[in-house]
Protein backbone atom coordinates (compact mmCIF):
# COMPACT_ATOMS: atom_id res chain seq x y z
CA UNK A 1 0.00 0.00 0.00
CA UNK A 2 1.20 3.32 -0.70
CA UNK A 3 1.07 6.26 2.10
CA UNK A 4 2.51 9.24 -0.69
CA UNK A 5 2.92 8.88 -4.06
CA UNK A 6 4.16 12.27 -6.07
CA UNK A 7 4.57 12.32 -9.74
CA UNK A 8 7.13 15.56 -11.32
CA UNK A 9 6.02 17.69 -8.52
CA UNK A 10 6.95 21.12 -9.31
CA UNK A 11 7.06 24.71 -7.38
CA UNK A 12 8.81 27.87 -8.17
CA UNK A 13 8.42 31.25 -6.61
CA UNK A 14 8.76 33.44 -9.32
CA UNK A 15 11.57 32.49 -11.71
CA UNK A 16 13.23 30.58 -8.73
CA UNK A 17 12.05 26.99 -8.95
CA UNK A 18 12.23 25.33 -5.62
CA UNK A 19 11.02 21.96 -6.61
CA UNK A 20 12.42 20.70 -10.07
CA UNK A 21 10.00 17.62 -10.45
CA UNK A 22 9.73 15.28 -7.74
CA UNK A 23 8.44 11.84 -8.11
CA UNK A 24 8.35 9.62 -5.29
CA UNK A 25 6.84 6.77 -3.67
CA UNK A 26 6.61 5.83 0.10
CA UNK A 27 4.57 3.13 1.17
CA UNK A 28 2.50 2.54 4.56
CA UNK A 29 4.60 1.67 7.80
CA UNK A 30 7.78 2.86 6.71
CA UNK A 31 9.59 5.97 8.39
CA UNK A 32 10.99 7.80 5.81
CA UNK A 33 13.59 10.47 5.80
CA UNK A 34 14.66 13.70 4.15
CA UNK A 35 18.03 15.20 3.90
CA UNK A 36 19.09 18.17 2.38
CA UNK A 37 21.08 21.29 3.08
CA UNK A 38 18.91 24.20 3.93
CA UNK A 39 17.26 25.41 0.92
CA UNK A 40 17.47 22.15 -0.75
CA UNK A 41 13.46 22.41 -0.69
CA UNK A 42 12.74 19.87 1.91
CA UNK A 43 10.07 22.29 3.74
CA UNK A 44 8.23 23.29 0.34
CA UNK A 45 7.62 19.40 -0.27
CA UNK A 46 6.02 19.03 3.32
CA UNK A 47 4.26 22.31 2.79
CA UNK A 48 2.71 21.07 -0.46
CA UNK A 49 1.70 17.55 0.75
CA UNK A 50 -0.33 19.30 3.65
CA UNK A 51 -2.12 22.03 2.12
CA UNK A 52 0.43 24.76 3.45
CA UNK A 53 1.34 25.91 -0.03
CA UNK A 54 0.25 24.45 -3.65
CA UNK A 55 2.02 22.81 -6.43
CA UNK A 56 3.23 24.58 -9.24
CA UNK A 57 2.46 21.57 -11.64
CA UNK A 58 2.49 18.03 -10.98
CA UNK A 59 0.28 15.87 -9.01
CA UNK A 60 0.39 13.81 -5.54
CA UNK A 61 -1.49 11.86 -3.81
CA UNK A 62 -1.88 10.83 -0.35
CA UNK A 63 -3.24 7.72 1.62
CA UNK A 64 -4.73 7.08 -2.44
CA UNK A 65 -6.61 10.57 -2.45
CA UNK A 66 -5.09 13.27 -4.57
CA UNK A 67 -4.81 16.51 -3.69
CA UNK A 68 -5.74 18.23 -0.38
CA UNK A 69 -8.94 16.57 0.63
CA UNK A 70 -10.87 17.35 3.50
CA UNK A 71 -11.01 13.42 4.54
CA UNK A 72 -7.20 13.21 4.15
CA UNK A 73 -6.70 15.96 6.39
CA UNK A 74 -7.91 14.24 8.91
CA UNK A 75 -6.16 11.26 8.62
CA UNK A 76 -2.71 13.24 8.91
CA UNK A 77 -0.82 14.76 11.52
CA UNK A 78 2.06 17.42 10.73
CA UNK A 79 4.38 19.03 12.92
CA UNK A 80 5.48 22.04 10.56
CA UNK A 81 9.32 23.33 10.58
CA UNK A 82 8.38 26.49 12.98
CA UNK A 83 5.88 26.24 15.10
CA UNK A 84 4.37 29.25 17.21
CA UNK A 85 1.17 28.50 19.18
CA UNK A 86 -1.92 30.39 20.67
CA UNK A 87 0.03 32.04 23.56
CA UNK A 88 -2.61 32.19 26.05
CA UNK A 89 -3.69 28.87 25.65
CA UNK A 90 -2.56 26.08 27.64
CA UNK A 91 -0.73 23.10 26.14
CA UNK A 92 -4.17 20.50 26.79
CA UNK A 93 -6.18 23.58 25.63
CA UNK A 94 -3.63 22.85 22.21
CA UNK A 95 -4.80 19.55 21.68
CA UNK A 96 -8.30 20.24 22.55
CA UNK A 97 -8.61 22.38 20.10
CA UNK A 98 -6.72 20.99 17.28
CA UNK A 99 -8.61 17.35 18.06
CA UNK A 100 -11.70 18.90 17.63
CA UNK A 101 -10.71 20.66 14.49
CA UNK A 102 -9.85 17.00 13.47
CA UNK A 103 -12.71 15.43 13.49
CA UNK A 104 -11.51 13.17 16.55
CA UNK A 105 -12.27 15.47 19.93
CA UNK A 106 -9.97 14.39 22.68
CA UNK A 107 -10.33 14.32 25.85
CA UNK A 108 -8.74 16.25 28.44
CA UNK A 109 -7.05 12.56 29.90
CA UNK A 110 -6.26 11.48 26.60
CA UNK A 111 -4.68 15.02 26.21
CA UNK A 112 -2.55 14.45 29.20
CA UNK A 113 -2.06 11.22 27.84
CA UNK A 114 -0.11 12.33 24.49
CA UNK A 115 1.64 15.36 26.71
CA UNK A 116 2.71 12.42 28.54
CA UNK A 117 4.37 10.69 25.75
CA UNK A 118 6.17 13.31 24.34
CA UNK A 119 7.53 14.45 28.06
CA UNK A 120 5.35 17.43 28.97
CA UNK A 121 3.25 15.98 31.57
CA UNK A 122 4.74 18.71 33.26
CA UNK A 123 3.74 21.61 31.91
CA UNK A 124 0.42 20.17 30.61
CA UNK A 125 -1.72 23.57 32.46
CA UNK A 126 0.99 26.25 31.52
CA UNK A 127 -0.13 28.77 28.56
CA UNK A 128 2.33 28.12 25.84
CA UNK A 129 4.21 31.60 26.04
CA UNK A 130 5.88 30.21 29.00
CA UNK A 131 7.28 27.84 26.92
CA UNK A 132 11.07 27.03 25.93
CA UNK A 133 11.97 26.21 22.88
CA UNK A 134 12.10 22.24 23.13
CA UNK A 135 8.94 22.62 25.03
CA UNK A 136 7.53 23.83 21.86
CA UNK A 137 8.45 21.18 19.68
CA UNK A 138 7.45 18.50 22.25
CA UNK A 139 3.62 20.27 21.61
CA UNK A 140 4.61 20.38 18.15
CA UNK A 141 4.71 16.39 18.16
CA UNK A 142 1.97 15.80 20.20
CA UNK A 143 -0.64 18.29 18.23
CA UNK A 144 0.64 16.45 15.77
CA UNK A 145 -0.46 12.59 17.01
CA UNK A 146 -3.18 14.10 19.12
CA UNK A 147 -6.27 12.51 16.41
CA UNK A 148 -4.56 9.39 15.72
CA UNK A 149 -3.54 9.92 12.12
CA UNK A 150 -2.48 7.01 9.65
CA UNK A 151 0.51 9.38 8.13
CA UNK A 152 2.73 11.52 10.14
CA UNK A 153 4.43 14.80 8.81
CA UNK A 154 7.68 15.74 10.94
CA UNK A 155 9.87 18.63 9.72
CA UNK A 156 13.24 18.41 11.78
CA UNK A 157 11.00 16.74 15.06
CA UNK A 158 14.08 16.62 17.06
CA UNK A 159 16.25 19.85 16.06
CA UNK A 160 16.94 22.02 19.51
CA UNK A 161 15.93 19.10 22.09
CA UNK A 162 18.68 18.57 24.54
CA UNK A 163 19.68 14.56 24.42
CA UNK A 164 17.53 12.91 26.60
CA UNK A 165 14.94 14.74 24.71
CA UNK A 166 15.86 13.36 21.24
CA UNK A 167 16.00 10.12 22.51
CA UNK A 168 12.68 10.21 24.00
CA UNK A 169 10.72 11.82 21.02
CA UNK A 170 13.40 8.82 18.56
CA UNK A 171 11.20 5.95 20.67
CA UNK A 172 7.88 7.42 20.46
CA UNK A 173 8.86 7.27 16.28
CA UNK A 174 9.68 3.58 16.78
CA UNK A 175 6.87 3.37 18.64
CA UNK A 176 4.44 5.02 16.08
CA UNK A 177 5.80 3.14 13.35
CA UNK A 178 5.12 -0.49 15.42
CA UNK A 179 1.17 0.83 15.10
CA UNK A 180 1.19 1.12 11.89
CA UNK A 181 1.58 4.54 10.80
CA UNK A 182 3.83 5.80 8.11
CA UNK A 183 6.06 8.96 9.03
CA UNK A 184 7.70 11.41 6.81
CA UNK A 185 10.35 13.43 8.35
CA UNK A 186 13.24 15.62 7.58
CA UNK A 187 16.44 16.23 9.54
CA UNK A 188 19.82 17.44 9.86
CA UNK A 189 21.12 15.04 12.37
CA UNK A 190 22.34 12.42 9.77
CA UNK A 191 22.90 9.87 12.55
CA UNK A 192 19.69 9.97 13.86
CA UNK A 193 18.23 9.64 10.02
CA UNK A 194 21.09 7.08 9.80
CA UNK A 195 19.17 5.27 13.11
CA UNK A 196 15.66 4.98 12.62
CA UNK A 197 14.66 5.77 8.78
CA UNK A 198 13.84 2.26 7.04
CA UNK A 199 14.23 4.93 3.63
CA UNK A 200 15.83 8.26 3.03
CA UNK A 201 16.42 10.28 0.08
CA UNK A 202 19.09 12.75 -0.34
CA UNK A 203 17.82 16.36 -2.10
CA UNK A 204 19.51 18.83 -3.54
CA UNK A 205 18.32 22.01 -5.48
CA UNK A 206 14.90 20.99 -5.46
CA UNK A 207 15.70 17.60 -7.15
CA UNK A 208 16.20 13.78 -5.34
CA UNK A 209 19.50 12.85 -6.00
CA UNK A 210 19.51 9.38 -4.79
CA UNK A 211 16.73 7.34 -2.70
CA UNK A 212 16.38 4.03 -1.17
CA UNK A 213 16.96 1.84 2.24
CA UNK A 214 20.85 2.59 3.87
CA UNK A 215 21.77 -0.72 2.36
CA UNK A 216 21.07 0.60 -1.01
CA UNK A 217 22.84 3.85 -0.21
CA UNK A 218 25.64 1.99 1.35
CA UNK A 219 26.47 -0.21 -1.47
CA UNK A 220 26.37 2.57 -4.32
CA UNK A 221 28.38 4.65 -2.35
CA UNK A 222 30.03 1.60 -1.08
CA UNK A 223 33.15 2.55 -3.59
CA UNK A 224 35.42 2.18 -1.24
CA UNK A 225 35.88 0.48 2.61
CA UNK A 226 38.40 0.22 5.19
CA UNK A 227 39.58 -3.21 6.27
CA UNK A 228 40.74 -2.95 9.80
CA UNK A 229 41.89 -6.83 10.92
CA UNK A 230 43.69 -8.15 14.32
CA UNK A 231 45.90 -11.43 13.77
CA UNK A 232 48.61 -13.66 15.03
CA UNK A 233 52.53 -12.72 14.77
CA UNK A 234 54.01 -12.97 11.55
CA UNK A 235 57.45 -14.50 10.64
CA UNK A 236 59.61 -11.41 8.87
CA UNK A 237 59.81 -13.49 5.74
CA UNK A 238 56.46 -14.08 5.84
CA UNK A 239 55.62 -10.56 6.39
CA UNK A 240 57.25 -8.95 3.91
CA UNK A 241 55.67 -11.57 1.01
CA UNK A 242 52.54 -10.76 2.85
CA UNK A 243 53.05 -6.65 1.97
CA UNK A 244 53.66 -7.11 -1.38
CA UNK A 245 50.88 -9.44 -1.77
CA UNK A 246 48.72 -6.48 -0.17
CA UNK A 247 49.89 -3.62 -1.99
CA UNK A 248 48.23 -4.99 -4.79
CA UNK A 249 45.06 -6.23 -2.83
CA UNK A 250 44.40 -2.39 -1.63
CA UNK A 251 45.54 1.30 -1.02
CA UNK A 252 46.98 2.93 2.11
CA UNK A 253 48.16 -0.29 3.92
CA UNK A 254 49.54 0.09 7.53
CA UNK A 255 51.26 -3.12 8.95
CA UNK A 256 51.86 -3.24 12.45
CA UNK A 257 53.07 -6.34 14.62
CA UNK A 258 49.73 -7.69 15.04
CA UNK A 259 47.23 -5.74 13.08
CA UNK A 260 47.08 -4.02 9.61
CA UNK A 261 44.96 -1.59 8.16
CA UNK A 262 44.02 -1.63 4.27
CA UNK A 263 41.66 0.05 2.16
CA UNK A 264 40.10 -2.25 -0.55
CA UNK A 265 37.51 -1.76 -3.35
CA UNK A 266 34.83 -4.44 -2.75
CA UNK A 267 33.80 -7.07 -0.55
CA UNK A 268 35.54 -9.86 -1.92
CA UNK A 269 38.83 -8.22 -1.76
CA UNK A 270 38.10 -8.70 2.14
CA UNK A 271 37.96 -12.55 1.48
CA UNK A 272 40.95 -12.84 -0.53
CA UNK A 273 42.66 -10.55 2.11
CA UNK A 274 41.69 -13.35 4.70
CA UNK A 275 42.58 -16.11 2.31
CA UNK A 276 46.23 -15.24 1.81
CA UNK A 277 46.52 -14.57 5.69
CA UNK A 278 45.53 -18.33 6.30
CA UNK A 279 47.79 -19.65 3.55
CA UNK A 280 50.80 -17.43 5.01
CA UNK A 281 49.85 -19.51 8.58
CA UNK A 282 48.50 -15.73 10.23
CA UNK A 283 45.04 -16.60 12.41
CA UNK A 284 43.13 -13.49 11.86
CA UNK A 285 41.38 -12.84 15.19
CA UNK A 286 38.86 -9.89 14.49
CA UNK A 287 37.85 -8.07 11.36
CA UNK A 288 36.39 -4.90 11.24
CA UNK A 289 35.18 -3.27 7.83
CA UNK A 290 34.40 0.60 8.06
CA UNK A 291 31.42 1.21 5.53
CA UNK A 292 30.83 4.76 4.37
CA UNK A 293 28.44 6.28 6.83
CA UNK A 294 25.52 8.41 6.28
CA UNK A 295 27.68 11.48 6.38
CA UNK A 296 29.81 10.05 3.71
CA UNK A 297 27.46 9.69 1.52
CA UNK A 298 25.42 13.26 2.02
CA UNK A 299 28.67 14.69 1.69
CA UNK A 300 29.71 12.88 -1.71
CA UNK A 301 25.93 12.92 -3.12
CA UNK B 1 -16.14 25.33 10.32
CA UNK B 2 -18.10 24.85 13.62
CA UNK B 3 -14.80 24.64 15.90
CA UNK B 4 -13.11 27.17 14.68
CA UNK B 5 -16.32 29.57 14.74
CA UNK B 6 -16.86 28.16 18.38
CA UNK B 7 -13.30 29.52 19.32
CA UNK B 8 -13.58 33.36 17.16
CA UNK B 9 -16.35 33.30 19.07
CA UNK B 10 -15.94 32.30 22.65
CA UNK B 11 -12.24 34.70 22.26
CA UNK B 12 -14.12 37.46 20.95
CA UNK B 13 -15.36 37.94 24.33
CA UNK B 14 -12.09 37.50 26.25
CA UNK B 15 -10.33 40.80 25.17
CA UNK B 16 -10.74 44.10 26.94
CA UNK B 17 -11.52 45.92 23.61
CA UNK B 18 -14.77 43.57 23.15
CA UNK B 19 -15.49 44.43 26.79
CA UNK B 20 -15.66 48.18 26.11
CA UNK B 21 -17.35 48.08 22.96
CA UNK B 22 -19.68 45.54 24.65
CA UNK B 23 -20.06 48.09 27.29
CA UNK B 24 -20.23 51.30 24.67
CA UNK B 25 -23.25 49.03 23.01
CA UNK B 26 -25.28 48.65 26.50
CA UNK B 27 -24.65 51.96 27.30
CA UNK B 28 -26.10 54.12 24.24
CA UNK B 29 -28.94 51.64 24.53
CA UNK B 30 -29.68 52.11 27.70
CA UNK B 31 -29.31 55.86 27.87
CA UNK B 32 -30.27 56.22 24.12
CA UNK B 33 -33.94 54.12 24.97
CA UNK B 34 -34.25 55.94 28.60
CA UNK B 35 -33.83 59.97 27.56
CA UNK B 36 -35.20 59.26 23.39
CA UNK B 37 -39.06 59.10 25.19
CA UNK B 38 -38.02 63.26 26.02
CA UNK B 39 -37.67 64.10 22.25
CA UNK B 40 -41.73 62.95 21.64
CA UNK B 41 -42.97 65.61 23.67
CA UNK B 42 -40.79 67.77 21.69
CA UNK B 43 -40.06 67.15 18.42
CA UNK B 44 -42.40 66.22 15.57
CA UNK B 45 -42.15 62.58 14.03
CA UNK B 46 -44.26 60.58 12.41
CA UNK B 47 -45.92 57.24 13.58
CA UNK B 48 -43.06 54.81 12.17
CA UNK B 49 -40.39 57.54 14.01
CA UNK B 50 -42.13 57.55 16.86
CA UNK B 51 -42.74 53.33 17.40
CA UNK B 52 -38.37 53.23 16.71
CA UNK B 53 -37.49 56.27 18.49
CA UNK B 54 -35.88 53.85 21.45
CA UNK B 55 -33.53 52.51 18.88
CA UNK B 56 -32.44 55.03 17.04
CA UNK B 57 -29.20 55.42 19.21
CA UNK B 58 -28.26 51.90 18.85
CA UNK B 59 -28.81 52.01 15.17
CA UNK B 60 -27.28 55.22 14.64
CA UNK B 61 -24.16 54.09 16.60
CA UNK B 62 -23.81 50.94 14.62
CA UNK B 63 -24.38 53.24 11.35
CA UNK B 64 -21.31 55.58 12.50
CA UNK B 65 -19.35 53.82 14.66
CA UNK B 66 -20.13 49.95 13.66
CA UNK B 67 -17.44 49.60 11.00
CA UNK B 68 -14.72 50.99 13.54
CA UNK B 69 -16.00 48.93 15.92
CA UNK B 70 -15.80 45.62 13.98
CA UNK B 71 -12.49 46.46 12.36
CA UNK B 72 -11.23 47.35 15.88
CA UNK B 73 -11.85 43.77 17.26
CA UNK B 74 -11.39 41.66 14.00
CA UNK B 75 -9.21 43.39 11.98
CA UNK B 76 -6.39 40.42 12.65
CA UNK B 77 -8.67 37.71 12.25
CA UNK B 78 -7.19 35.78 9.43
CA UNK B 79 -3.65 37.90 9.21
CA UNK B 80 -2.77 37.72 12.24
CA UNK B 81 -2.74 33.42 12.31
CA UNK B 82 -0.98 34.01 8.84
CA UNK B 83 1.89 36.25 10.56
CA UNK B 84 2.40 33.93 13.28
CA UNK B 85 1.83 31.13 11.23
CA UNK B 86 -0.20 29.26 13.68
CA UNK B 87 -2.36 29.51 10.45
CA UNK B 88 -0.62 26.30 9.71
CA UNK B 89 -2.08 24.51 12.46
CA UNK B 90 -5.52 24.75 10.57
CA UNK B 91 -4.83 24.68 7.11
CA UNK B 92 -3.43 21.18 7.55
CA UNK B 93 -6.77 20.15 9.20
CA UNK B 94 -9.25 21.74 7.70
CA UNK B 95 -10.05 23.72 4.37
CA UNK B 96 -9.19 27.38 3.87
CA UNK B 97 -12.77 28.00 3.09
CA UNK B 98 -14.17 26.68 6.28
CA UNK B 99 -11.50 28.95 8.15
CA UNK B 100 -12.51 31.94 6.81
CA UNK B 101 -16.21 30.75 6.90
CA UNK B 102 -15.75 29.85 10.30
CA UNK B 103 -14.03 33.21 11.64
CA UNK B 104 -16.47 34.97 9.85
CA UNK B 105 -19.94 33.22 11.30
CA UNK B 106 -18.04 33.38 15.04
CA UNK B 107 -17.78 37.29 14.39
CA UNK B 108 -21.02 37.47 13.54
CA UNK B 109 -22.33 35.34 16.43
CA UNK B 110 -20.84 37.77 18.51
CA UNK B 111 -22.47 40.93 17.38
CA UNK B 112 -25.41 39.08 16.63
CA UNK B 113 -25.58 37.98 20.53
CA UNK B 114 -24.54 41.47 21.56
CA UNK B 115 -27.28 43.50 19.34
CA UNK B 116 -29.79 41.24 20.91
CA UNK B 117 -28.77 42.07 24.55
CA UNK B 118 -29.13 45.24 23.68
CA UNK B 119 -32.37 45.37 21.97
CA UNK B 120 -33.67 43.70 24.85
CA UNK B 121 -31.89 45.84 27.50
CA UNK B 122 -34.01 48.64 25.16
CA UNK B 123 -36.96 46.85 24.73
CA UNK B 124 -37.44 47.59 28.88
CA UNK B 125 -38.32 50.91 27.95
CA UNK B 126 -39.93 50.59 24.78
CA UNK B 127 -41.82 47.36 25.80
CA UNK B 128 -41.15 46.07 22.12
CA UNK B 129 -38.36 45.48 19.40
CA UNK B 130 -38.84 46.79 16.28
CA UNK B 131 -38.14 43.61 13.59
CA UNK B 132 -37.06 46.26 11.28
CA UNK B 133 -34.45 47.75 12.77
CA UNK B 134 -33.43 44.65 14.04
CA UNK B 135 -33.15 43.36 11.00
CA UNK B 136 -31.41 46.46 8.98
CA UNK B 137 -28.95 46.38 12.03
CA UNK B 138 -28.02 42.85 11.65
CA UNK B 139 -27.67 43.16 7.99
CA UNK B 140 -25.69 46.38 8.21
CA UNK B 141 -23.17 44.92 10.67
CA UNK B 142 -22.98 41.60 9.01
CA UNK B 143 -21.83 43.32 5.53
CA UNK B 144 -19.73 45.11 7.85
CA UNK B 145 -17.53 41.81 9.24
CA UNK B 146 -17.66 40.54 5.84
CA UNK B 147 -15.90 43.63 4.95
CA UNK B 148 -13.70 43.16 7.93
CA UNK B 149 -12.51 39.62 7.09
CA UNK B 150 -11.70 40.19 3.83
CA UNK B 151 -9.69 43.22 4.64
CA UNK B 152 -7.86 40.71 6.91
CA UNK B 153 -6.99 38.68 4.25
CA UNK B 154 -5.81 41.24 1.43
CA UNK B 155 -3.34 42.42 4.10
CA UNK B 156 -0.98 40.58 5.00
CA UNK B 157 0.33 42.78 7.95
CA UNK B 158 -2.08 43.04 11.25
CA UNK B 159 -0.44 46.15 12.52
CA UNK B 160 -1.51 47.87 9.01
CA UNK B 161 -4.66 46.10 9.02
CA UNK B 162 -4.70 47.92 12.60
CA UNK B 163 -4.35 51.42 11.03
CA UNK B 164 -5.91 50.65 7.99
CA UNK B 165 -9.73 49.52 10.13
CA UNK B 166 -9.48 52.96 12.16
CA UNK B 167 -9.78 54.75 8.06
CA UNK B 168 -12.20 52.56 6.68
CA UNK B 169 -13.71 52.89 10.08
CA UNK B 170 -13.84 56.79 9.65
CA UNK B 171 -14.31 56.94 6.11
CA UNK B 172 -17.20 54.33 5.47
CA UNK B 173 -20.16 55.78 6.81
CA UNK B 174 -18.76 59.51 5.71
CA UNK B 175 -18.42 58.30 1.97
CA UNK B 176 -21.21 56.08 2.24
CA UNK B 177 -23.73 58.65 3.65
CA UNK B 178 -21.96 61.05 0.79
CA UNK B 179 -22.68 58.34 -2.06
CA UNK B 180 -26.46 57.84 -1.14
CA UNK B 181 -27.47 61.81 -0.43
CA UNK B 182 -24.96 63.37 -2.76
CA UNK B 183 -25.47 63.62 -6.74
CA UNK B 184 -22.33 62.69 -7.91
CA UNK B 185 -22.44 61.28 -11.22
CA UNK B 186 -18.87 59.68 -11.65
CA UNK B 187 -19.04 57.69 -8.31
CA UNK B 188 -22.84 57.44 -7.90
CA UNK B 189 -23.39 53.65 -8.85
CA UNK B 190 -20.85 52.57 -5.72
CA UNK B 191 -23.86 53.37 -3.53
CA UNK B 192 -25.23 50.23 -4.44
CA UNK B 193 -21.99 48.01 -3.20
CA UNK B 194 -22.79 49.82 0.18
CA UNK B 195 -25.24 49.05 2.98
CA UNK B 196 -26.28 52.53 3.30
CA UNK B 197 -28.29 52.85 0.10
CA UNK B 198 -30.58 49.78 1.21
CA UNK B 199 -30.58 50.83 4.66
CA UNK B 200 -32.10 54.88 3.49
CA UNK B 201 -35.54 53.03 3.00
CA UNK B 202 -37.89 51.64 5.58
CA UNK B 203 -38.62 48.16 3.63
CA UNK B 204 -36.87 45.03 3.35
CA UNK B 205 -34.71 46.52 0.82
CA UNK B 206 -32.04 45.78 3.30
CA UNK B 207 -32.05 42.27 2.96
CA UNK B 208 -30.24 43.31 -0.10
CA UNK B 209 -26.80 43.90 1.78
CA UNK B 210 -26.96 40.08 2.86
CA UNK B 211 -25.64 39.15 -0.54
CA UNK B 212 -23.17 42.13 -1.05
CA UNK B 213 -21.48 40.23 2.45
CA UNK B 214 -21.62 37.11 0.90
CA UNK B 215 -19.51 38.29 -1.98
CA UNK B 216 -17.14 39.54 -0.04
CA UNK B 217 -16.81 36.80 1.86
CA UNK B 218 -16.74 34.88 -1.53
CA UNK B 219 -13.87 37.22 -2.66
CA UNK B 220 -12.07 36.89 0.41
CA UNK B 221 -12.51 32.94 0.22
CA UNK B 222 -11.10 33.11 -3.15
CA UNK B 223 -8.08 34.99 -2.25
CA UNK B 224 -7.00 32.97 0.71
CA UNK B 225 -7.30 29.63 -1.07
CA UNK B 226 -4.82 31.55 -3.38
CA UNK B 227 -2.60 32.52 -0.55
CA UNK B 228 0.27 30.37 1.08
CA UNK B 229 0.25 30.09 4.62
Amino acid sequence: MIAIETNDLKKAYGKTAVLKGISLQIKKGEIFGFLGRNGAGKSTFINIMTGIANQSSGSFSILGAGGHRNETKKKIGVMPDYSTFYENLSAVDHLRFFSDLSGNPASKEQCIEVLKSVGLHEHVRKKTKKYSFGMKKKLGIAQAIIHDPELLFLDEPTSGLDAESVIHIQKLIFSLQKQGKTIFMTSHNLDEVEKICTRVAIMREGLIIKCGTMDELKSFYRSTMIVKMKHSPISPSGRETLKKWLKGAGTDLIMKDQSLSITVSSEKKIAEIIRALNQSKVDVYGVHVEEPSLQDIFMEA
Amino acid sequence: MYVIAKREFFSLFKSIKSIIVIAILFLTSFYSAKYSGNLLSEVELSSFEQENIYSAGLMLLILLFGMLFVTGLSHDTINRETHERTIRFLVTRTSKSSIVAGKFFGILLFWIVCLIASFLLISVFSQRISPLILGQTMSLITYQIALTVLLSTIVSRPAFTMFLGVIVGIAFPIISFWLVFGSNSWFGWIKFITPFYYLSKDDLTYLFILPLAAALIGIATQLFKRREC
